[in-house]
């Protein structure tokens, strides 16, 4: 039986404000999870609320069926959005005393700690104090900090933030690893390319709702027909507003994108891209993430 | 004998450089081979804290080697011992210098000799009567130093330099009962009194003088102790509970404790932190205590005398209790900021009962008797750290006493730890400012 993370109807006022709205999804093993909404829609406070950093008014955590309480989470690992590590303590003693108080013997965080510093490409800085390094490398021992004791889950809050290519390739390979090895990984980015090349599945929060949820291949093809189309010399696509029932998604670099109408025949919008010249391409295609995102919060 | 603290100085400031020296050479092994963590250094505390105390076992741990490990720590330790060590050693030297003199006489006799001698034994110095042939040859050997004063016959006493008029030396109140003595003799001698009629008059004594008040009785030993004792109590207990209000509020500015709390409880991450630091704060003080009592005993201080061990120990006991009191305090007063300048403004307001409870200690120590304010501040849990020990150093506290003020502070301790962690608990993931207290009444922000 694979194992998942289960967010059940998570409920949290702050005040007048509502942070979360019982909010419910579910992260299975072995895939990474790409948790995305727009900032303060939830995101961090349900992470808070998964590791009982904050309370709830309703809702529950379960892991494998079970609600989640300081034994689970002692098998959880967590990356905080303002990176948390003692900035005077050596890198390696700091991740050694994480991986023990996760209650790994010393000898056991210290072959881990040597392992996972190795893996992130930062070992050569484990004698080091965690303020002598760049903000990269702080970044790849805060992710060490998480996955220093082999955990069955891994929650990230933006662990992409302010990387640079090799540091999002390195973290990015780690986070695939873990999820092929049968762990659940759930982590949050703004940056949707990203998440789309990396996830299977995403869920989509606004408003402390649950606005969108599924594979990425499966909100991708849900929905309206996506055609993309270049027509030599038109750079504004103008042709394209006026035909009834299709949408202009997108214009860049020559190329419009529109959403049909199910009344409206793709012949039909050829024969109007033809008015305007030379068609070069005419294909339909998949939704971008960054549309599925834009489409559920709805700005 | 005058060596051996020199020796003893020597000595533990080669400890200090080779405990240095073997760290240093730790790092950079560890440095060119593996990079695992900190190996054997701190393997005596990695072997207690989990399987003793689990979680806040291993947070202690951590306190205790990152204090250790601090550049802070090891210069104010070294400082801490040399004041201890001068405050030990200076008043024996000054003393013995002063305990002895080499007296010349020129036309001696047994009966000045043997006067001369008594009136030193009253002065409190030793004197060596020298036989001078003649007065060039005294005057030659104060000049050289040889002789410490000069007597020609009964007629003159003669000095190197004029006693000033403040000089309460044993030398000087010496000086000063011979010159009056042998007056006398030569006023006896022109009275025309018999040498048994000047005797009489020379062995008068004052009659006795006598109050309704009693008088300032002598500083003792213990209560000398007891005034160290304090002093060491307030030089630890600040340093030690700052370091807590800052560890705390560490934490919380660095968000570390975002994932600490991921994994322990509040409540193990805080008694973890107080415990601790307050183990490195007891470790030193009791280092502090021995090095002062070995070398006390070394150099013949009055520290290890009569009752003094017994207030040692008390100040001891307070010391743990005074901590213990505090320091929840202190932590859960670090969880309402975040930021360095707010140490001052948080800090302040607690350390006013500390402060209070140590002059009116020290004002108790130093008048020769506790006032009656020092013995009701010796029941009250902030204020009794100082107070008990000032009372157990005047001998002014049963053994009961003693028992009912240290069960009162721990009563005291139990429910103000309850509430700091309470604060703690609510306050420390609340960020972007310090909170109030009132804040932590109103709704839930975490």
């Amino acid at each position: 039986m694979s194992s998942s993370l289960e967010v059940d109807s998570l409920t949290r006022q702050f005040g007048a404000v509502t942070a979360l709205d019982g909010l419910s999804f579910s992260v299975p093993s072995g895939e990474v999870v790409g948790f995305l909404g727009p900032n303060g829609a939830g995101k961090t406070t349900t992470m808070r609320a998964i590791f009982g950093l904050t309370d709830l008014d309703a809702g529950s955590v379960r892991w494998n069926g079970t609600p989640v309480g300081a034994a689970e989470r002692r098998r959880f690992g967590y990356m905080p959005e303002e990176r948390g590590l003692y900035p005077n303590m050596l890198v390696a003693d700091e991740l050694d005393y994480l991986g023990r108080l996760h209650g790994m013997r010393s000898a056991e965080a210290a072959s881990a700690t040597a392992r996972w510093l190795e893996r992130l490409e930062v070992a050569d800085r484990a004698r080091d104090k965690v303020e002598a390094l760049s903000h990269g490398n702080q970044q790849r021992v805060q992710l060490a900090a998480a996955l220093v004791h082999d955990p069955d889950v891994l929650v990230l809050d933006e662990p992409l933030a302010g990387l640079d290519p090799a540091g999002v390739d390195v973290i990015g390979q780690v986070l695939v690893e873990q999820a092929r090895a049968g762990r659940c990984v759930l982590f949050s980015s703004h940056q949707l390319d990203l998440v789309e090349d990396l996830c299977e599945s995403v869920a989509i929060i606004d408003h402390g709702r649950l606005v969108a949820s599924g594979t990425v291949d499966e909100l991708a093809t849900q929905g309206a027909r996506r055609l993309a189309i270049r027509v030599e010399g038109d750079r504004r696509a103008a042709w394209a507003g006026a035909l009834p029932g299709v949408t202009v998604s997108e214009v860049q670099g020559g190329e419009v994108r529109l959403i049909l109408d199910d009344s409206v025949e793709s012949d039909t919008v050829l024969d109007a891209a033809r008015t305007a010249g030379r068609v070069t391409k005419f294909g339909f295609e998949r939704r971008r993430l960054s549309e599925v995102f834009r489409e559920a919060v709805g700005r | 004998m005058k060596a051996f603290p020199i020796v003893i100085a020597a000595f533990v400031l080669a400890v200090i450089i080779r405990l240095l020296r073997v760290r240093k050479k730790r790092r950079s092994a560890s440095q060119s081979s593996v990079q695992s963590p900190s190996p054997a250094a701190s393997r005596a505390t990695r072997l207690w804290d989990r399987r003793l105390f689990g979680d806040t076992g291993i947070v202690a741990g951590r306190e205790i080697r990152e204090r250790l490990r601090g550049r802070v720590f090891r210069v104010v330790t070294v400082i801490l011992f040399g004041v201890v060590a001068a405050a030990v050693i200076i008043p024996t030297l000054h003393g013995r210098a002063a305990q002895n003199a080499k007296v010349g006489v020129v036309a001696d006799s047994t009966a000045l000799n043997r006067a001369l001698e008594q009136l030193a034994s009253s002065a409190g110095l030793t004197v060596r009567i020298v036989s001078e042939p003649d007065l060039a040859q005294a005057r030659t050997g104060l000049d050289s130093g040889r002789l410490d004063l000069v007597l020609e016959g009964t007629k003159k006493v003669l000095l190197q330099k004029p006693l000033s008029i403040t000089d309460t030396s044993p030398k000087a109140r010496y000086v000063r009962e011979v010159s009056l003595d042998l007056g006398a003799y030569h006023a006896y001698a022109r009275a025309g009194l018999t040498s048994g009629q000047a005797a009489i008059v020379a062995g008068a004594q004052p009659l006795p003088v006598e109050s309704l008040q009693p008088g300032k009785p002598r500083k003792t030993t213990s209560e000398s102790t007891a005034l160290l004792g304090i002093i060491l109590i307030f030089v630890v207990l600040n340093q030690y509970l700052t370091w807590t209000l800052m560890g705390v509020m560490e934490e919380k500015a660095s968000r570390v404790v975002e994932v600490l709390l991921a994994t322990v409880r509040p409540i193990q991450l805080l008694a973890g932190k107080v415990a601790g630091i307050g183990a490195v704060a007891l470790a030193q003080a009791v280092a502090l205590v021995a090095f002062a009592l070995v070398l006390g005993k070394a150099v013949g201080s009055n520290l290890v005398h009569g009752t003094a061990p017994v207030v040692v120990a008390a100040a001891l006991v307070w010391l743990v209790l005074g901590y213990g009191f505090y320091s929840w305090v202190y932590a859960a007063a670090g969880s309402l900021g975040e930021r360095q300048d707010q140490i001052q403004s948080l800090a302040l307001p607690l350390s006013l009962p500390l402060l209070f409870g140590y002059i009116v200690s020290l004002i108790g120590v130093s008048s020769g008797s506790p006032s009656m304010l020092v013995k009701v501040l010796a029941y009250l849990p902030p204020t009794a750290p100082f107070a008990m020990p000032t009372l157990v150093g005047f001998n002014q506290a049963t053994w009961w006493q003693f028992l009912l003020s240290v069960a009162l502070c721990i009563l005291c301790t139990v429910a103000v730890a309850a509430v700091a962690a309470r604060i703690y608990r609510s306050a420390v993931l609340r960020t972007g400012g310090r909170v109030r207290l009132r804040q932590l009444m109103g709704p839930p922000a975490r």
